[in-house]
């Protein structure tokens, strides 16, 4: 027993020996921020989340930058630019007061690299097709073009860059706003390859610099003093600490160790609102929460059926008394205030309209409609079960929840292997062109595998306001809402501010205790 | 014996053969792949993609690819993290899950081992009805019951501890409480029967008969035999208690192996998920052999033919 007894002592002592040592993050004036997604990288040309964004923005910035209070894009590493030709050629002209953290100027080569390197068939950049209105860029990733001299980007000289796009897009600021639109510094690419955007090697160009990485756990970035904004930079560090639960979120918030969560958890929402109003924000997304239907699939193949089962529905209710989280009813499949469009029409609810539609679809009171599916991800199934119950009452049809895993969810929207489903059309850059655009033939998010030779048309001739409207007449898709962020700030920090595009401002926010 | 070890060592290797290649193809059928997203991405652009990662190879020939690789010990790239190996990820987390299950080990065992010998000698008394009912209570408490409520005390209402982390050594105490609790109470129960049935036989009657004290009966005596039942249940609870907890990692925000690996499934990490799978498969299969080993050393009567 002795021999045992002396080995279960050394196997108490080891972990406790071994996690003394660990050394513990500093907190002074350091903001905490929760994540909900691991990054996968933070190289701007590769990520794609949101999460992955909110450290890459602290890190670098663009040509211009989202404006934290909405509207055009300002700017970032350009100071001041000029459209011609209606709008199909851009000349930016770089302020030559930016600087990389090694101490380089950032050029208007290096922008060239990035876009180069974010078009280069082996980057597999995941959002290359952000830079597909610059003129021959998809053919270039298509290898059809080889030489980059045949791309619309040129740098004349170290600080300007003109870029000629394909054809006019007067939104082009809000496409070189988006992230993957980030440059890198090339070099240091180039010398460290994939393992660039490690802490050790990182090269930015933005308010912060990369500290320490700890997968899973927290993402540390330091004020960079020489940034030529830094006195806007109030706080000397953020934490971005990665919580993928809601509730231990909650719970580490409660107890001090967070300064601003992701999410709160639904059940919690009224209590938060009743108890502590102070604590919580709310945040308008430009995100439509929408019921794709297959267009292929007998009965909704019928349009009849199809506007049969928008109208009946009962938006406000579901918003205000469902989902309760701040979300806006939508009647347009674009959210209001995307860019700057601005919708046509909107849809309208009226059950006895949809009653009319539906017998006159060959299904009076619902008689004969075959029981369909409506599938999710997991998602709180509340607001799908009010539909569930909407139709039923209104329309006498049934139909059935199936909840799927997210990914097989997702798997199974692109091939059409389902009925009704519920999902989600989150645009990449403020614009409508954006969202609009997955609605055409063939394009992988058309869910509803929805075909109109008219709406292709009218969106190959940017003319977006009268595709929706043909959109909303045909209605391959019912909008619901549009979604709404609520999430936790402590008192103590003031100047917090998150835009309807996932974009988090780090500028001129400070720490009161 | 060495040549017990040995026969069992050389049967790994059809087992873990068997469990990658059903796994290999089996996260290949599942729908979704490691590129799903809300927005799909451009089939030329997936195509970069799929090529990069040579998902692009028939899925015989990808297999092959795989197994030569983990025969030279390198488990792949992950697919969810451009610039991360599965190694180095295991490399990673694997430590901080060994951390947290050894402490939880120590606390399942002092805590199990001396309820169940208690209860089984002072069987039918209100210390064996107490010891009892605490072995089912915790058997019956879920994690995610028991570690919120731990967090909501010790953590909020009295702010001892962090409510989550993994950064000083107190923020080991809640989640090494919580998760060793639950292997306390198995290992209570499955002691004191142990225990109870060593006692009732022959050769203790001739300890007592022979004037050897209690203590000398129970600790001499009594639990060599007793434990056999705990140590055939410490096989695949070690390595399963070593390898992390999905549920605890995620109450507690600890950034082990079990979240690695049931998100590595969700993310359709395939390199990850193998690698996980792997992993768990060599702990159990070396613990299983660890425990055969102890078994025929506590129980005279086995032999290792």
């Amino acid at each position: 027993m002795t021999r045992a007894g002396f080995l279960c002592f050394l196997c108490f002592l080891w972990p406790f020996l071994g996690s003394c040592s660990r050394r513990l993050p500093e907190t002074a004036g350091i903001l905490r921020i929760s994540q909900r997604n691991e990054p996968a990288t933070l190289d701007p040309q590769l990520a794609t989340l949101p999460d992955e964004f909110f450290v890459i923005r602290a890190l670098s910035e663009g040509l211009v930058t989202p404006s934290p209070v909405g509207g055009t894009p300002i700017p970032a590493v350009a100071s001041h630019w000029e459209a011609t030709d209606n709008w199909a050629t851009w000349t930016f002209h770089l302020s030559g007061s930016a600087f990389w953290t090694n101490g380089d100027v950032v050029t208007a080569q290096d922008f060239v690299y990035s876009i180069r390197r974010a078009l280069t068939p082996a980057t597999a950049a995941p959002k290359s097709s952000l830079f597909f209105s610059i003129k021959n860029a998809p053919a270039f990733l298509h290898g059809t073009v080889t030489d980059f001299a045949e791309v619309g980007v040129a740098a004349p000289d170290d600080r300007t860059l003109v870029i000629t796009l394909a054809r006019s897009t007067p939104d082009f600021l809000e496409l070189a706003a988006s992230g993957p639109w980030i440059p890198v510094h090339p070099a240091t690419v180039e010398k460290f390859g994939i393992n660039w955007s490690r802490p050790e090697h990182f090269v930015g160009d933005g308010r912060f610099t990369l500290v320490e990485w700890l997968p899973n756990q927290r993402i540390v970035v330091r004020k960079y003093p020489m940034h030529r904004n830094s006195y806007t930079t109030l706080v000397t560090g953020i934490q971005f600490l990665a919580f993928d639960n809601g509730d231990t979120e909650e719970r580490a918030f409660r107890a001090g160790q967070l300064d601003i969560t992701m999410a709160v958890p639904a059940t919690k929402l009224d209590t938060y609102r009743n108890a502590e109003p102070s604590f919580l924000q709310t945040v308008p997304l430009h995100e439509t929460r929408y019921l794709a239907l297959n267009t292929t699939k007998v009965p909704l193949n019928d349009v009849r059926v199809r506007r049969a089962l928008s109208l009946a529905l009962d938006r406000k209710i579901l918003t205000d008394k469902v989902v309760k989280g701040g979300q806006q009813p939508a009647f347009t499949f674009v959210p209001a205030g995307l860019g700057r469009y601005v919708p046509a029409v909107s849809l309208t609810e009226n059950p006895d309209e949809a009653r009319r539609l539906l017998a006159e679809a060959g299904f009076p009171g619902g008689r004969g409609f075959p029981r369909l599916e409506l599938s999710t991800w997991p998602v709180s199934t509340p607001q799908l079960e009010a539909i569930q119950e909407r139709w039923r009452k209104e329309l006498g049809i049934e139909v059935a929840l199936v909840q799927r895993e997210a990914r097989t969810h997702l798997a199974a929207l692109a091939v059409g292997d389902y009925d009704l489903a519920f999902a989600t059309a989150i645009p990449d850059y403020g614009s409508a062109a954006d969202l609009l655009n997955r609605l055409t033939s063939g394009h992988p998010d058309n869910y509803p595998h929805w075909s109109n030779a008219s709406y292709d048309r009218l969106i190959a001739g940017t003319n977006l306001t009268d595709a929706e409207k043909l959109l909303l007449n045909e209605m391959p898709l019912i909008p619901l809402y549009f979604n709404a962020k609520n999430f936790l700030v402590r008192p103590t920090v003031q100047g917090w501010r998150e835009d309807a595009l996932w974009t988090r401002y780090y500028e001129n926010v400070s720490l009161h205790e | 014996m060495f040549r017990f070890v040995v026969r069992r060592l050389l049967q790994v290797i059809p087992v873990l053969f068997v469990i990658v290649t059903a796994t290999f193809f089996m996260v290949r059928f599942v729908p979704g792949g490691p590129f799903t997203a809300e927005k799909t991405i451009p089939p030329e652009i997936l195509k970069n993609l799929e090529a990069h990662y040579g998902l692009d190879q028939p899925l015989w020939r990808q297999y092959l690819t795989y197994l030569g690789s983990i025969a030279r010990g390198d488990l792949g790239p992950s697919f969810k993290y451009p610039n991360r190996t599965v190694n180095e990820i295991i490399g990673d987390k694997l430590p901080v899950s060994l951390e947290l299950g050894a402490l939880a080990l120590v606390i399942a065992l002092a805590l199990g081992l001396t309820l169940g010998v208690l209860a089984a000698v002072r069987r039918n008394t209100w210390l064996d009805y107490l010891a009892s009912s605490a072995g089912l209570l915790g058997m019956c408490v879920p994690t995610f019951v028991l570690g919120p409520l731990l967090v909501l005390f010790f953590g909020i209402h009295l702010g001892w501890v962090n409510a989550s982390g993994w950064d000083s050594p107190a923020d080991r105490v809640l989640p090494a409480l919580t998760l060793g609790f639950v292997y306390a109470a198995y290992i209570m129960r499955l002691t004191r029967g142990g225990m109870l049935e060593v006692l009732n036989q022959d050769f203790i009657r001739t300890a007592r008969a022979k004037g050897a004290s209690e203590s000398r009966i129970v600790f001499r005596h009594a639990l060599r035999g007793g434990l056999l039942p705990v140590i055939a249940f410490l096989g695949p609870g070690i390595a399963g208690i070593l390898t992390g907890s999905f549920v605890i990692e995620t109450i507690f925000q600890i950034p082990g192996l079990g979240r690695e690996f049931v998100n590595s499934a969700f993310n359709r990490d395939y390199t990850l998920v193998l690698g996980t799978v792997i992993l768990y498969a060599t702990l159990i299969v070396g613990c299983n052999l660890v425990v055969d080993v102890v078994q025929v050393w506590l129980n005279p009567r086995l032999k290792f033919e």
